[in-house]
């Protein structure tokens, strides 16, 4: 795979002149903002949220602003027709926001060393981060597939999470029975809490077991049966040259 | 060398076939001008041809082998400009050329093309910020970085002011004298004829004619000269054929009147491309 460095490379440089590592930053600032603030038991509680938020969310949101320039600029096109294969382009995708949650951990671990003195577990969190990241980056494309503008990329973002990470939330506040909320594991924003989570608290080992064999499953499943069957059609959407 | 078999392609989303069945050879080291009305399916060809438009019927060959026995190397040794200039628009010119050119096994030097095409000054300046004539340019170099054998060319020289698009035209020129096969469209018949080897006209689909633009030109020409002269201060209008002109009636007419104009009826491209096509030149 000759191209990827030179894919990732360009997709860094894209990330920083369209302005997407600076509204990450942002965000990141607004992380270390509100860890000042916390304490105790309620900011070890915290982190591991952030980074939840920042392997799904952030991670659906900036593949999904990439692949809208792409559309809007017709960049995809002209990329096509080199000799960059269609699994360069995916991988090169899902390296660049596993690098990019790499960089989210150590900025935030650092910060919240430097300002609280907290430590956790970093071997069982980086591997964590970078699978939910993975799958996620997956998920960012299949939604982007499927939404005709950013504005629609976020919608479909709104029911994903509206369909995916709310059941567990109300599950928690006792809103859904405890035998049906056994099951949540199994939906992709649960899973990746539970890996998240073995970082900073004792998560049950099979939960931890089960959770890396689902996702990486899943990733692969996603990989072959919806996101690269689906690319040569969303190619052919594209193309407005 | 590219060989193209009754090719058929239809978009998903329409109901008719865009390209209905078209046959057409391009041969080792010629400029072949693709032409037709608008929306007759030239882009749609040329898309299909670089491999980008996947599930066309009939046959495509390159260098005499099927074109999806490829894959994506087959991009090594072509070069495309798109109808629509593409670029990142918040990358500089240079950045742009320079992430492409990271793509390719050979490149070429980015210097000499910019300054050629007079964008060197400009290479720091986001492509976005460019004109439209300049990011048309900008294509254009894209399309040669990779020092490709073919290039595929869609209305290159389309927007793009008299003095650039003669540079953009002899750079074409220089690419086939170095062996370089050229798919081109166009709707400036000028360039056509003074570009192309060869030329086919499309419309509906179809294919309604082909040839070189000498031999079509006299095809579709009459062999006639057309006289116009003064005789007391009125205009005459005489038409001679070939044969004719090696009488002695048209030698006394050159001899003896005010003669205006004397046009020989060798028909234009554009004439011939309203004929073939049945449809008047976009404006
Ligand atoms: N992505 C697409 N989906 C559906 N139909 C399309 C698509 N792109 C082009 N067409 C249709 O295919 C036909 C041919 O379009 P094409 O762009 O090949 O024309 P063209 O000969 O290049 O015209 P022009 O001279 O205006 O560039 C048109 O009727 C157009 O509407
Ligand atoms: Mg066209």
């Amino acid at each position: 795979m000759p191209n990827l460095r030179a894919l990732i490379q360009g997709e860094f440089i894209r990330l920083n002149k369209y302005n997407l590592f600076a509204a990450n930053f942002v965000v990141l600032l607004f992380w270390v903002f509100l860890v000042w603030f916390l304490e105790g038991d309620v900011l070890r509680q915290f982190i591991p949220v952030i980074f939840l938020m920042d392997s799904v969310m952030m991670t659906i949101l900036l593949v999904g602003a990439t692949l809208f320039y792409e559309k809007k600029e017709h960049t995809i096109n002209s990329v096509m027709v080199t000799p960059v294969t269609e699994n360069e382009y995916l991988l090169s995708k899902i390296l660049v926001n596993a690098l990019n949650s790499l960089i989210t951990v150590a900025f935030i671990s650092l910060a919240v060393y430097l300002i609280k003195g907290v430590t956790y577990n970093y071997w069982l969190l980086v591997p964590a981060v970078l699978l939910v990241t993975v799958v996620h980056t997956l998920i960012g494309i299949r939604l982007s597939y499927s939404a005709k503008d950013f504005t629609s990329l976020l919608i479909n973002y709104m029911i994903y999470v509206f369909v995916f990470v709310l059941p567990p939330v109300f599950a928690q506040f006792g809103l859904i029975d405890a035998s049906v909320a056994r099951f949540f594991i199994l939906l992709p924003p649960e899973a990746s809490s539970i890996l998240i989570a073995s970082g900073f608290a004792d998560v049950e080992l099979w939960k931890i077991l089960f959770s890396y064999g689902y996702l990486t499953l899943l990733s692969m499943l996603m990989y072959w049966f919806s996101v690269k069957p689906m690319f040569n059609e969303y190619m052919m959407k594209e193309m407005g040259v | 060398m590219i060989k193209v078999n009754n090719l058929r392609y239809k978009y998903q989303k329409s109901k008719d076939y865009t390209v209905n069945g078209i046959d057409f050879q391009i041969n080792e080291g010629e400029i072949f001008g693709f032409l037709g009305p608008s929306g007759a399916g030239k882009s749609t060809t040329q898309k299909v041809l670089i491999k980008l438009l996947r599930g066309f019927e009939g046959e495509i060959e390159y260098q005499g082998k099927p074109l999806n026995s490829y894959d994506d190397q087959f991009y090594q040794d072509i070069g495309v400009s798109f109808e629509m200039p593409i670029s990142f628009s918040k990358l500089t010119a240079l950045e742009n050329l320079e992430f492409f050119q990271r793509l390719y096994k050979k490149t070429v030097d980015l210097a000499p093309l910019l300054k050629r095409v007079g964008l060197w000054d400009d290479r720091h300046k986001k492509a976005g910020e460019y004109s439209k004539g300049m990011k048309i340019r900008l294509n254009f170099i894209r399309a040669l970085i990779n020092d490709p054998m073919f290039l595929f060319l869609d209305e290159p020289t389309n927007g793009v002011d008299p003095a650039n698009s003669r540079i953009m035209k002899d750079m074409i020129l220089e690419f086939k004298q170095k062996g370089g096969t050229v798919f081109l469209t166009s709707h400036i018949m000028g360039d056509v004829d003074e570009l192309c080897d060869r030329v086919a006209f499309i419309a509906e689909g179809k294919l309604r004619e082909e040839g070189s633009p000498r031999d079509l030109k006299l095809k579709y020409g009459r062999r006639t000269v057309t006289m116009e002269y003064r005789e007391n201060g009125e205009l005459h209008t005489r038409i001679f054929t070939m044969e004719e002109i090696k009488s002695p009636a048209f030698f006394k007419l050159l001899q003896e009147k005010e003669i205006e104009t004397l046009h020989s009826g060798e028909t234009t491209l554009e004439e011939i491309f309203i004929k073939v096509t049945g449809v008047k030149l976009r404006a």
